[in-house]
């Protein structure tokens, strides 16, 4: 599961809980990776690792059981972490099939097609624009034909800013990225690396009206209603035609469907090669039911996603409009090197403190998961995803261990270029690490946010890292922060990561006070948590 | 991926000779013995023919269970463990000839055919006969001449640089959309047609030619960035999604005539089926290894009830009333015949070819523009 504010989790309805809700929660923990426990298995289950973006579908799954004989259980992971565990072998045996709103960046991997098996579209859904109404109808989109040109020049100009998920953690961002650059480079066919170089300069331009970002879809929709500052998001349709009718906007979205093309998910529930023909059985059940043009009108009224099977029609609220397809690269070389440049050089670069308990009760494996945590986001995970949450090229990165009181706080900002001996450094400043002392966690948080605004106001994606693994027995008490909190006059959000034996209530307040999230690193591994933050940074 | 043509109808028949066999079964006593299973490895295209309970029907008739796993043609010849099955069901002639020759088999059997065709929209073929492109056979139906079409391609010309272009002005390369070369047979009858074109209007023969066509038509290819594995899926876009996503896509003509056949409405009014000038029979050939592969491959050819089957399905068979009664009863805009077919090269050209093109995906490496 990518999301973990509590909001988020309170949210899961019951149907979800029904479904093995053991299942979704403990796999969100590591991001569904080889640390974590198999899935339930037994003769009626699908085991089925899927993206985030099809949660919603979790009440129709259920009724797949009583419809077909098929009890689908989801483990939830990211586009490219899931692609990641596929393509090295590590869904073989524990699960039977897939689900991410596409295969396509997987495919590109080497040796990962052997893996897959029959794939079976289920539904569509485009990545666009969506304006508040006001806005888009202050620069003239509301009713005239708008190219990603169009948009890039607005951009420039700060007419608007918008917000979208890094394009390494999730599929929406990683189309959007691929659209605006394939309308941007003008060429019309699949962008390569001089393309891209070639498209750079535009690139930054567009990104640089990119104020909000996010590790997934559903996180970024919920942290877009919550707030008013920004303009728009890049995302779904089916999440901003959701959003509209979600009532919690203020201000509807106009969708704008750019003319010159976009690039559309087409959510393929997809058969791995190492099932056994009782679950190859299983999964051509449900996906025979799920192409049933009665569960199809089904999918589109209820999740605003276009219908796959031609017998059904996308009704009114998707428009008349013919969305052209922009190619997608099929060299693994170029789309990472797109990833490498949006997240490198394009988008506004982050800032980013981390709050780490150093306390007593981090000896033995606790600190050393803590180092192993941080080693990997300094260069040494090579995995997929690995690579793209290393400290980026223009980060800003602080580090404040704490115990009994906040340490000095030590600060690395990696170089435009040549990032290596600023992360040596800081792999280095990891290693040293040292456990012993109270816990101060508020004093510390406190120390941290004072140390981000006093800095802050530069445009850079500022936000908070909070590890602990133990109640707060030194300093000031949560009430003391949330009422400095309350007193801030910039606002940034904190990532939790629960581990040990913190106190998941006051971790859980934490998040919600400053509009950050939980993530559960308590059975999986710090790593991995670590990981799955650095897409919302 | 699965087809899912008249899926309704298909499962309600299925379902009433279900019943039938109950039926019978609980009547008739103890005659009807337990079939043989047989199992086969077939490409995914033939994979509902084989599923349709009245093909099951007659195969048990004949005291055989045929039991399909699907694989790309390519797979069958390289990856496959062939010990399990009783027969593979290529897709083409060249595939067919290769597995027949690495497994000794002593015969083959190509019960169905259809030629490669191309789906597209009527805009396009305005567009496209402007262009010169697209012009009538003088046969009662369109083609795309090749030639001119590689010429255009070979420009990096796109839909809204085509003169007087209004109906499509898209952003981006006139490119027929196809599978991954490296994964299905369509794009590999797909890079025949283009490489006899390439090769002066003839076969590629040679191994000297087979780098230089391969190079000179690799563009087709590899300029349509990510393409999918399975020859439904391109197809499936074209229905549902429309013009915008896939102007023009190759095709098996099977794909589009069951959906005419089946009369469900997913072949709509402004759709319209080209073939290409020259294009080639996807030949669906069965090597046998068995006795009852050999007994699978002589009903198909022979059975008049499968051959009516197969016509449902799309497929030409050697009964040529059946699918003829088809195109008359669905009023479909298809051709009784085709002139200006041409052969497929061998197996190890064809093959030599596409290695060729895999390995111009690896290097990333942009090869020369067609001419």
């Amino acid at each position: 599961m990518r999301r973990r504010a509590p909001a988020v989790r309170a949210g899961i309805p019951p149907v979800a809980r029904v479904l093995g809700v053991l299942t979704l929660l403990v796999a969100s923990a590591a991001c569904g990776g080889a640390d974590t426990p198999a899935p339930v298995d037994g003769p009626e289950v699908l085991r089925v690792l899927a993206g985030s973006e099809v949660k919603d579908l979790e009440p129709l799954l259920k009724r797949a059981q009583d419809a077909v004989g098929v009890r689908v259980t989801l483990s939830y992971a990211g586009t490219l972490d899931g692609a990641d565990q596929v393509a090295r072998g590590g869904a073989d045996g524990r699960y039977d099939a897939t689900w991410f709103s596409s295969n396509r960046y997987l495919s590109l991997i080497d040796g990962a097609t052997a893996r897959l098996s029959t794939q079976t579209k289920v539904m569509v859904s485009p990545v666009l624009l969506g304006l508040k109404a006001s806005k888009a109808r202050e620069l003239g989109w509301d009713g005239r034909p708008v190219t990603w040109n169009d948009i890039a020049a607005a951009a420039r100009a700060r007419k608007f800013t918008f917000g979208m998920t890094s394009p390494a953690a999730s599929n929406s961002g990683f189309s959007a990225l691929v659209g605006v650059t394939a309308a941007l480079s003008d060429a019309g066919e699949a962008v390569d690396k001089a393309q891209i170089d070639a498209a750079t300069p535009k690139l930054k331009e567009f990104f640089s009206a990119q104020t909000l970002t996010a590790g997934s879809s559903g996180w970024l929709a919920d942290a877009y209603a919550k707030q008013g500052a920004v303009d728009g998001l890049v995302n779904y349709e089916s999440v901003l035609l959701g959003l509209n009718a979600s009532g919690r906007l203020k201000e509807p979205l106009t969708l704008v469907y750019p003319t010159d093309g976009v690039v559309t998910a087409d959510y393929p529930l997809t058969l791995l090669s190492s099932a056994t023909p009782d679950k190859k059985e299983l999964y051509g059940k449900l996906a025979a039911w799920l192409r049933r043009p009665e569960i199809q009108r089904e999918i589109m009224t209820t999740t605003f996603r276009r219908p796959i099977v031609p017998e059904v029609r996308p009704d009114r609220r998707f428009g008349s409009a013919s969305l052209v397809e922009l190619p997608f690269p099929n060299r693994r070389s170029a789309a990472d090197e797109l990833i490498g440049v949006y997240l490198n050089q394009v988008r506004r670069p982050s800032r980013t403190l981390f709050v780490l308990d150093t306390s007593g009760s981090m000896k033995g494996d606790r600190i050393d998961a803590l180092k192993q945590a941080l080693t990997a986001l300094s260069g040494a995970d090579t995995t997929v995803s690995g690579t793209f949450s290393r400290f980026r090229n223009r980060e800003t990165v602080t580090m404040i261990p704490f115990n009994t009181a906040p340490g000095t706080p030590q600060s690395f900002t990696l170089p435009e270029r040549d990032p290596e001996p600023t992360l040596r450094q800081i792999r280095a400043y990891g290693e040293a690490l040292r456990a012993g002392g109270g816990t101060a966690i508020f004093d510390s948080l406190r120390a941290a946010y004072a140390r981000a605004e006093s800095s802050a106001a530069s445009g850079d994606f500022t936000s908070i890292v909070l590890m602990t693994d133990g109640d707060n027995t030194d300093g000031g008490s949560y009430d003391d922060f949330a009422s400095y909190y309350g007193s801030l006059p910039v606002k940034f959000p904190a990532f939790v990561v629960l581990f040990g034996d913190s106190d998941v209530n006051e971790m859980k307040r934490v998040a919600q006070l400053t509009g950050g999230a939980t993530f559960d690193a308590r059975s999986g591994s710090l790593a991995a948590a670590f990981k799955e933050i650095r897409g919302y940074q | 991926m699965k087809r899912w043509i008249g899926v309704g109808l298909a499962l309600l028949l299925g379902a009433a000779v279900v019943a039938a066999i109950v039926v019978g079964n609980r009547g008739g006593g103890t005659e009807t013995r337990e079939p043989t299973v047989v199992r086969g490895v077939i490409g995914s295209e033939k994979k509902p023919f084989f599923d349709d309970q009245r093909v099951r029907a007659v195969f048990t008739r004949h005291g055989l269970r045929v039991e399909v796993d699907t694989a790309g043609s390519r797979q069958i010849v390289d990856s496959v463990d062939l010990k399990k099955y009783g027969f593979a069901f290529p897709s083409s002639a060249p595939a067919a000839e290769k597995i027949k020759r690495d497994q000794g088999a002593t015969r083959t059997f190509a019960p169905f055919s259809s030629p490669m065709a191309i789906a597209t929209f009527e805009p396009i073929v305005g567009v496209l006969t402007k262009a010169g492109v697209v012009r009538d056979s003088g046969q009662g139906y369109q083609v795309l001449d090749v030639r001119k079409y590689l010429d255009l391609v070979g420009k990096g010309t796109r839909w809204d640089k085509l003169p007087g272009n209004t109906a499509y002005p898209a952003r981006k390369r006139v490119l027929l959309t196809t599978t991954d070369i490296r994964a299905s047979n369509s794009a590999a009858m797909y890079l025949a047609i283009a490489g006899y074109v390439a090769n002066g209007d003839d076969v590629v023969t040679s191994n000297a030619q087979v780098s230089k066509v391969a190079e000179t038509v690799a563009p087709l290819f590899l300029d349509q960035g990510y393409s999918e594995t399975s020859t439904e899926a391109p197809f499936e876009d074209y229905l549902s999604l429309g013009i915008g996503k896939t102007p023009m896509v190759m095709v098996y003509e099977a794909q589009y005539a069951s959906r005419l056949f089946a009369g469900d409405g997913s072949i709509r009014p402004d759709m319209r089926l080209l073939y290409p000038s020259p294009t080639v029979l996807s030949k669906h050939t069965l090597v046998p290894f068995s006795a009852q592969g050999t007994e699978v491959g002589r009903l198909l050819e022979e059975d008049p009830e499968l051959g009516r089957l197969a016509a449902l399905y799309g497929f030409r068979t050697a009964h040529a009333r059946a699918f003829d009664d088809l195109v008359a009863k669905a009023k479909a805009p298809l051709p009784t015949d085709l002139i200006d077919v041409v052969e497929p090269p061998d197996h190890d050209r064809l093959e030599g070819m596409i290695t060729v093109i895999e390995r111009l995906y690896r290097s990333g490496a942009a090869p020369s523009p067609t001419p």
